[in-house]
């Protein structure tokens, strides 16, 4: 697939790109879909319920008229909201979201953009959608979603530095910032057992990142109502909750592919005629499941807790780590 | 870090646990014997004593009776009942004082209706309202 | 306390250091608002995150009980009180029957009297688990409500058993209860009791140990003793600053005096001692459970002797019992007809609602939610 960025423009492959990029839309939206289902389902099973059930076999169908009630509904607008503000934010908050993706190597040969930079195009692109959600809680004109916006503001800057600091451990036994080269790096062992101090600020920090529990305090449900988006409804709500379901999608290949291994099979079991791209849905579903079960256990976070945490808690062992990575490297090279 | 560790644990056990939902509208629930529900009347037992309507904490029985059609016989006969769904609080006083059991609660307890007006039951909707009844008064 | 909002100004200040200008801003919580338990409002004045002021505004269910009573006779009352604190409507049952047969000197044959405090101690428990449930929503805890629920809902069960109903179960009658125990009833309130204290252990697994949880609550909503006397605090408010008060014990009614238990107690007076405390205390209710179980007679009356029409002796009562938010007491006066000339409740749940403007002051959005919720306070039972 790489190699139609290196051919020269043509009819051909412009097309072949877009219908690549619809199919991955169409992809993401899928697991959208079913990230949704599955997360009832699994937190209801954890509550002793059966989750949803209702519409089509087994309440298949039940995000898909959800999302079509919400694509039905009156896209409503508060009368004092900045206009637009208001229908530029949601918009703000996806396509980056959405943009992330392309650097994503979901298998050898599935990928959009092999770019050098890969660790730093997610980190750079994805700390846009903060600002959708600030200016979703400013635009608003609402009090709940004002306060709701500033601790995501407060809170996804904070978390964005040990999350990036936790990568650099990464980066550092990798000598690349290339996605790809970081999977390929990983074929004796994975990041996640040298580098297990990154990984569990990386774990903690994106959790942040994505506004999940136990780090939900910009939607805060007991607390704010539902903060940054509490005045949106509709498709632009629809956005919202896309966008955020479309970080869990690109921070669990992400996680899959800095720290789990990519695409490569675990425990040497290469010899087993499976496509790479299934060991990496396998990991990266571990993840989402992951993101579930921390859902149905965790209370939230207090709201000046948070950023103590990130800068007393994480910053420092991410430091270490670092630190220790680069001794090590350097020890291994010769040169301490 | 043990006590968030121990959280994760308790959940994850209970993917396979046994759930609790019932399926209600689809699986009728059902109700232990002493249940409140919807009153059944019936007139042939009233003595139109009044009792009901006075005990009712919120005023919602109203009844009007009539001379006994048979002049051998001495008493009244009731003539209207009505029983004011949207207010009574089914506690269960009325059937207490009845001295001859002419009200008595039934395990039936589904009262939604689209206006408020159906919830205004005369005597032939609670003399018909005569599944489930109570055994015990 | 003036329910005038006006009573609030907003200053607004320019910091010549920074070159910022900050705000004051009016938030209005409720009366729907998710963690207010029901129609509650609560104005607050906040820089920032930080709460300024606030004025709580209740009344938004208040159905005068106190002066519709002054119509009824004394046994239409009490499916009323059921709907004060309808989280433990058998405690409510309890105190009218209690202050009624005060009044007019019934004896309760012991039979009755068993099942009372078997169904109050259930209902406590009860209450408990809906506290505990919701409480961890407002924290952001979303599972332990659903498994409070499954818990409670075997009260429930073994209350519709028992009533006919779930939740206002005019059970109690002056006199004595409605109802004797179905067969087999009693085994099986046994039979929960065993499985609850499984269960406990489980929450504490859940959401005790939990480092998140715990840090949350350590310290915030702090008051010591005397603030809790002068603000007439009872019940886990009152027991969280260390003052062993609790009527079952000091002024036993009922049968409470036969059964051995523990009035929990907490030095600390924030939040995680409250939480610590209600848990201890459906532990304690269990135990009475167990020994009221034990002890239940085997057979023997469930109603006193009782006149046809109840007509209390001319002159005042007041009683004073227990409820799971506190003291719940119930005074009337009577001119000796058959109905009450004026009834008044202590409703505790009003009485401690009344510290929360000074225990939020300075603390910030997300403490609100929590301090609030670990007042335990019923709606219903506010504004009566």
């Amino acid at each position: 697939m790489t190699d139609l960025l290196q051919q020269s423009t043509s009819l051909w492959n412009v097309s072949m790109f877009i219908v690549a990029a619809v199919v991955l839309l169409l992809v993401v939206l899928f697991f959208v879909t079913y990230a949704i289902y599955f997360e009832r389902k699994v937190i209801g099973w954890m509550q002793l319920r059966t989750g949803p059930n209702r519409v089509g076999p087994l309440g298949l169908l039940q995000t898909v008229v959800d999302v079509t009630k919400l694509l039905l509904k009156e896209d409503t607008r508060p009368k004092d909201a900045d206009k637009a503000l208001y229908a530029l934010a949601p918009v703000l908050a996806y396509a980056p979201a959405f943009a992330v993706l392309a650097v994503m190597p979901f298998s050898e040969t599935i990928q959009f953009a092999d770019l050098g930079i890969g660790v730093l195009y997610y980190m750079a692109l994805s700390s846009i959608t903060v600002l959708g959600v600030i200016t979703a809680g400013w635009a608003s004109n609402n009090k709940y979603s004002l306060i709701g916006g500033m601790r995501s503001a407060a809170q996804m800057i904070s978390y964005e530095v040990p999350l990036v600091m936790s990568v650099l451990g990464v980066i550092l036994m990798t000598g690349s910032m290339n996605l790809r080269e970081i999977v390929e790096a990983q074929r004796d062992i994975w990041n996640v057992i040298p580098q297990i101090l990154g990984f569990c600020v990386f774990i903690v920090a994106a959790q942040a990142e994505l506004n999940r529990t136990p780090f939900d305090l910009p939607e805060a449900e007991s607390e704010l109502v539902a903060g940054y988006h509490v005045e949106y409804s509709g498709f632009r709500f629809a956005m919202f909750m896309l966008a955020e379901y479309v970080y869990m999608f690109g921070m669990g290949s992400l996680v899959t592919i800095l720290f789990l291994g990519g695409w490569l099979a675990p425990f040497g079991l290469d010899f087993l005629p499976i496509p790479g791209i299934v060991w990496f849905i396998l990991k990266f579903l571990l993840y989402v499941f992951f993101q579930f079960w921390i859902r149905a256990t965790m209370p939230r976070f207090r709201a000046d807790q948070l950023l103590p945490f990130a800068w007393k808690g994480l910053l420092p062992i991410a430091l270490v780590n670092i630190l220790i990575t680069a001794v090590v490297i350097s020890f291994q090279n010769g040169t301490l | 870090m043990l006590g968030f560790a121990k959280g994760l644990g308790y959940t994850f056990k209970q993917l396979t646990a046994k759930k609790v939902t019932h399926f209600y509208p689809d699986v009728p629930y059902p109700m232990p014997p002493r249940f409140r529900g919807i009153q059944h009347f019936s007139p042939e037992k009233c003595i139109v004593c009044n009792q009901c309507a006075r005990i009712c904490p919120t005023e919602c029985i109203q009844l009007t009776g009539k001379p006994h059609p048979d002049p051998e016989k001495k008493g009244k006969i009731i003539d209207t009942y009505d029983i004011n769904f949207e207010i009574c609080i089914l506690c269960d006083l009325c059937t207490e004082v009845c001295p001859t059991n002419a009200i008595v609660m039934t395990n039936n307890f589904e009262l939604a209706t689209y206006s408020r007006d159906e919830l205004f039951k005369n005597l032939n909707w609670l003399d018909d309202n005569n599944t489930n009844v109570r055994e015990e008064n | 306390m003036s329910m005038n909002l006006d009573m609030i100004s907003l200053n607004s200040e320019f910091s010549e250091g920074t070159g910022l200008r900050t705000e004051e801003m009016l938030l209005n919580v409720g009366p729907q608002h998710p963690s207010t338990h029901g129609v509650f409002r609560l104005v607050v004045k906040i820089d920032g995150e930080t709460i300024k002021e606030s004025l709580p505004v209740i009344g938004y269910l208040h159905r005068g009980t106190e002066k519709l009573a002054e119509g009824l006779n004394y046994t239409q009352i009490i499916p009323y009180t059921d709907r004060m604190d309808y989280l433990s409507a058998m405690t409510n049952n309890y105190v009218i029957c209690h202050a009624v047969e005060t009044m007019m000197g019934i004896q309760i044959p012991e039979r009755a009297d068993f099942l009372r405090v078997i169904v109050m101690e259930m209902n406590r428990i009860a209450s408990h688990l809906v506290w505990w449930g919701t409480y961890l929503l407002d924290i952001g805890a979303m599972s332990p409500f659903l498994f409070a629920f499954r818990d409670r809902e075997m009260i429930l069960e073994l209350f519709n058993e028992l009533c006919g109903a779930r939740l206002t179960y005019n059970y109690m009658r002056i006199g004595g209860v409605k109802w004797d125990a179905p067969p087999g009833w009693i085994e099986k309130v046994k039979e929960f009791v065993k499985h609850l204290k499984k269960e406990i252990e489980n929450y504490h697994a859940l959401v005790t140990g939990n480092e998140i949880f715990i840090n949350r609550l350590q310290g915030i909503g702090k008051f010591d003793a005397k603030t809790a006397i002068d603000y007439s605090l009872s019940g886990v408010m009152l027991r969280s600053t260390g003052v062993k008060w609790d009527l079952r014990k000091d002024e036993p009614y009922s049968v409470y005096n036969r059964f051995e238990f523990d009035v929990p107690t907490a030095t600390e007076g924030d939040c995680l001692a409250r939480y610590q405390l209600r848990m201890a205390e459906i532990e304690q209710s269990l135990r009475i459970l167990e020994q009221a179980l034990g002890q239940f007679p085997e057979e023997g009356e469930i109603m006193g002797k009782v006149p046809k029409v109840i007509r209390p002796p001319q002159g005042e009562t007041f009683v004073r019992i227990e409820s799971p938010r506190g003291e719940i007491g119930c005074y009337i006066a009577s001119n000796g007809k058959d109905k009450p000339w004026r009834m008044k409740f202590r409703r505790p749940s009003f009485n401690n609602l009344q510290i929360l403007p000074k225990l939020l002051k300075g603390e910030n959005i997300s403490n609100m939610v929590a301090i609030l919720g670990s007042i335990d306070i019923v709606l219903g039972e506010v504004d009566a």
